[in-house]
């Protein structure tokens, strides 16, 4: 364990707790969930992007030793109330739909029987024996398909496929696009990619007949969030239901809220009375899980020949695909357009957003998932450089919000304060000779050698503001915390946080043993378990944690610190002010020989309360939560190097440097292990992966032979340097899960776009940047 | 479904002890330790020999047990991630990955710690990182950005690691 700079726990790049079980193979994930009588489920899904189902025949396989039920759609809507996930809002259409296909499927993978068997073999030979017709319908592919005269209707309660509408406008709009110089429009259609987690989706419900309690062991981001949603479904009553989370294959934005399998495998193991495990497979997850990003942009600057940007127009259609879930619908979109505008000083902005239903899996979150914005603003700074003849940089530096500008409103009015974009920017730049990459560049011309450079910056609500929050449609809410010292002077904390790889037992226990004076080692962070943890919706997304679980760690920390300096004022006869507690011995202050063992004063609260000072409070307990105070931005800025084969269009990324500021860190291991994967899954997005649909709605890339993840050599060696400013609040880190996923994809575009510039190639407006793209671009083969 | 006439009587050295066992000829080694023996530790993260979460070495080589057939792996002997060390203890490349912080939700390391298990004993030496990148492209990780898995790895293989 290596030690922080001051000695304290929070700055020390410890080993992580986690990794004791992780790295010996005694996690515990969903399919490691054994036991006796634990059934197996398998979904049958739909082969048809959009159907009538005609007949489904269960019979064969019902009648298949092994098999304990086969629930089709109909008997699945017997046993559960229809899901609508969608809040009442303007402008807003939720569908009602059923947790398993009853008439109608409408996409590949659409879920239309559970079948129930003592293992997961069986279940599987039982459910190629379900026989289901199909009447096709015509599919609805994309947005333009969706939103065509007569198109076919996804929903009988979603007129014209239109789930969302939404438009704004801040400033002066007609009046900047009057008054500019130049106008310059940018498109960007983003593909469809996913989260992918290594573990797919997956729980096992179990109905206790003898208390009628309903446990889901669940693969989860929001336990809480979950257990009341299940609830409703199932018709469970919430305090017969507990929702618990152990290790958690990954999330990336999959895991939060429900999914519709969740409810028919818990109303099956209901049904039953008795226990039943589903985990997704590979296929499935790719499949039927849902999938992120498909977005089309139209932006436009009005901008003064001088690069200064007078306003900005945006127009959106977003891919929702089917059953819409609960935040995709409406918070997406509005945190893409209330980002848009960035870090840069826009006086005037206008959006307008359409959000298309349509025969595709669910549109979910996916790690930093207004990340659109990013790449559709930065991409256009990049344009309007290169048509004003200025760098990139220039440009940029003329319109960034800096600290000396703060406190300001962002282009969508939301009030900034110490948000460090542009610091992150100038810190960048003074790593980057932008003189020499040209140099170079056309060196590499000269030998037939084609090298790009590009760059990226961006802000994030990481937690963000209540004023924020509140433009979203989404809450921002406080961050609740239980932490009691036990009889041996050990803590316990229980957070509503469901860690699935971000490491809040190592960090929160950092945090915990600063404030308390006890070892990393003697505090124990309790998570996932609803019957334990206290409540929050959000459980662990949205960048939260850094800043709000360590805010509620402190919090509660200071409150029993405060009580067991109360009992020993009273032992070692001296204000409580003038104690501490340091390795777990609470003593006076210069006078370390004076102290009490924590564990004596834990001990006899709680087991010699008689012998304790009359009149204290000897509850070593707390339940409280922290408000988040102003709350708090991160930011980051990114440069990427790339070299392009001009005869196979393999693109190479031979550099990438980031500079990023989430406050203090807790751990740097963990920051810095947070934005090598999160750079690494926008390189992907961008490169490689593709959640790929055929004109007929089949579903193409079902396995990883099609579906592309990076793997290592694809990754470059991403180098990494941290602004730390400290913000005035009383807690100082802020999140860092997120940035790399929305800023890399920019800086990478920007850097292919580049090198396509300099030898007159086209710009990219579609994703992914497959090599048949970077070729088609250059004008070696013909368009598709 | 199962039945009596399809069941094979198979016997595996998996971690240095004989296990005997009953299975049916379809099960895949993944399963047969997975569910057979309860050794959850190998995991099973693509079913399709794409993602090596379910990597093991047989027989001195890492190979994918999802594609393996459990009677296969009949007469021969299996390492899984809970062989590598004595109980309680780490292998010296667990040891480097924890002190790089290598992983963080854990799904896949099982894998990469049978990946490197396998590369050391076939006698890899030292690599470049590169190399390292190279070796351990049939394992997938989505947390990471692998940057500290190849850090670790690195530092295992510049210490005295034997498999």
């Amino acid at each position: 364990m290596s030690s922080s700079p001051t000695g304290r726990l929070v700055g020390a790049r410890i080993n992580r707790k986690e990794d004791v079980r992780i790295l010996t193979g005694k996690g515990r994930y969903i399919d490691d969930v054994h036991g006796r009588g634990v059934l197996s489920a398998y979904f049958v899904r739909s082969v048809v992007a959009h159907g009538r189902i005609t007949r489904i025949d269960v019979e064969a396989a019902r009648a298949m030793p092994g098999v304990a039920a086969i629930y089709t759609g109909a008997d699945m809507a017997a046993m559960t109330n229809p899901v609508n996930l969608l809040p009442p809002m303007p402008n807003l259409v939720g569908p009602t739909f059923p947790v398993l296909a009853v008439d109608t499927v409408r996409h590949v993978g659409d879920p239309v029987a559970i079948v129930i068997a003592t293992d997961r073999y069986t279940a599987e030979d039982a459910g190629a024996l379900v026989d289901v017709d199909y009447d096709v319908l015509d599919p609805v592919i994309s947005c333009d398909d969706a939103f065509a005269p007569g198109a076919p209707q996804l929903f009988d309660d979603v007129p014209g496929n239109l789930i969302f509408t939404d438009e704004a406008s801040f400033g002066d709009v007609e009046e900047a696009f009057a008054s500019a110089d130049r106008i310059v429009t940018d498109v960007l259609d983003q593909h469809r990619w996913s989260c992918v987690p290594m573990e797919g989706r997956g729980g096992v419900a179990t109905y206790d007949q003898a208390t009628g309690g309903l446990t889901y062991e669940a693969s989860t981001q929001s336990a809480h969030l979950l257990r009341i949603m299940l609830a409703g479904f199932t018709n469970q009553p919430i305090n017969q239901l507990r929702v618990v989370a152990n290790d958690i294959g990954g999330g990336f934005g999959l895991k939060f809220a429900i999914c519709r399998e969740d409810i028919a495998v818990c109303a099956a193991a209901k049904k039953l009375g008795g226990s039943v495990k589903w985990t997704e497979d590979r296929n499935e997850n790719l499949t039927s899980a849902g999938s992120a990003r498909e977005e089309k942009l139209t932006v436009e600057a009005a901008v003064r020949n001088d690069g200064t940007l007078l306003g900005l127009r945006v127009s959106m259609d977003m891919n929702l695909g089917a059953y819409p879930g609960m935040a995709s619908a409406f918070a997406i979109p509005k945190q893409i357009l209330f980002m848009l505008p960035g870090p840069y000083k826009i006086p005037a902005y206008a959006y307008s957003v359409r959000v298309a239903a349509t025969n595709k899996a669910t549109y979910v979150a996916l790690r930093g998932p207004w990340a659109a914005e990013t790449l559709a603003r930065e991409r256009l700074l990049d344009k309007i450089a290169d048509e004003l003849g200025m760098s990139p940089v220039e440009l940029r530096r003329r319109n960034l919000i800096t600290m000396a500008d703060q406190p300001c409103p962002m282009g969508t009015g939301v009030p900034l304060e110490t948000m460090t974009a542009a610091e992150t920017f100038e810190r960048l730049v003074s790593k980057v000779d932008l003189d020499a990459i040209r140099a170079e560049q056309a060196a590499a011309r000269a030998e037939g050698r084609l090298l790009g450079f590009g760059i990226g910056t961006a802000f994030e609500p990481a937690p963000g503001t209540a004023a924020y929050w509140a433009n979203i449609g989404f809450p921002a809410g406080s961050e609740p915390m239980k932490m009691r010292i036990e009889a041996d002077g050990k803590v316990t904390a229980f957070t509503s946080q469901v860690p699935h790889g971000q490491g809040h037992e190592t960090t929160l226990a950092q945090v915990i043993g600063d404030e308390l004076g006890v070892g990393f080692d003697d505090v124990r962070v309790v998570f996932g378990d609803t019957d334990a943890t206290p409540y929050s919706m959000m459980g662990t997304a949205g960048s939260k944690a850094a800043m709000m679980a360590t805010g509620a760690a402190t919090v509660a920390a200071r409150e029993v610190k405060a009580k067991v300096l109360e009992i020993a004022a009273h032992m070692l006869e001296a204000s409580p002010s003038d104690l501490q507690i340091e390795n777990s011995v609470v003593s006076v202050k210069g006078v370390p020989t004076s102290g009490v063992p924590l564990a004596q004063i834990a001990m006899g609260a709680m087991l010699a309360p008689g012998l304790m000072p009359a009149g204290v409070d000897l509850k070593l307990e707390a339940d409280t939560s922290y408000d988040g105070e102003t709350g708090g931005w991160s930011s980051g800025s990114h440069a990427c190097w790339v070299e392009i084969d001009p005869d196979t269009g393999k693109i190479e990324i031979s550099r990438y440097v980031v500079v990023e500021d989430c406050g203090t860190m807790i751990n740097p291991g963990v920051v810095d292990g947070q934005v090598f994967g999160a750079v690494a899954m926008g390189i992907g997005g961008m490169l490689l992966e593709h959640s790929a649909y055929g004109p007929d709605g089949q579903y193409v890339a079902a396995t990883f032979m099609d579906y592309l993840m990076p793997s290592a050599p694809e990754i470059p060696e991403i180098e990494i340097d941290h602004l730390e400013y400290q913000a005035p609040t009383m807690i100082g880190p802020r999140g860092v899960g997120e940035g790399g996923t929305v800023i890399a994809p920019a800086a990478l575009m920007n850097a292919i776009d580049d090198a396509l510039r300099q030898v007159g190639g086209t710009r990219i407006e579609a994703t992914p940047v497959t090599p048949t793209r970077i070729l088609e671009a250059m004008g070696v083969i013909p368009r598709e | 479904m199962t039945s009596p006439m399809t069941q094979r009587q198979i016997t595996v050295t998996v971690n240095g002890a004989a296990r005997a066992a009953t299975v049916e000829p379809r099960r895949t080694l993944a399963d047969f330790l997975r569910h057979d023996l309860d050794l959850t530790g190998t995991h099973l993260g693509c079913e399709h020999g794409a993602c090596g979460a379910c990597t093991v070495v047989l027989d001195g080589a890492a190979v994918r047990s999802c594609l393996i057939l459990a009677v296969q792996a009949d007469g021969h002997e299996v390492t899984t991630v809970e062989g590598v060390a004595d109980d309680g203890a780490m292998h010296p490349i667990q040891q480097a990955l924890w002190d790089n912080q290598a992983f963080q939700c854990g799904f896949c390391t099982p894998g990469f710690v049978m990946s490197i298990y396998g590369m050391v004993g076939e006698g890899c030496g030292r690599l470049s990182r590169q190399e390292i990148r190279e070796e351990l492209s049939g394992n997938i990780c989505r947390c990471s950005g692998y940057q500290k898995i190849v850090d670790g790895v690195e530092a295992a293989l510049s210490g005295e690691v034997t498999a």
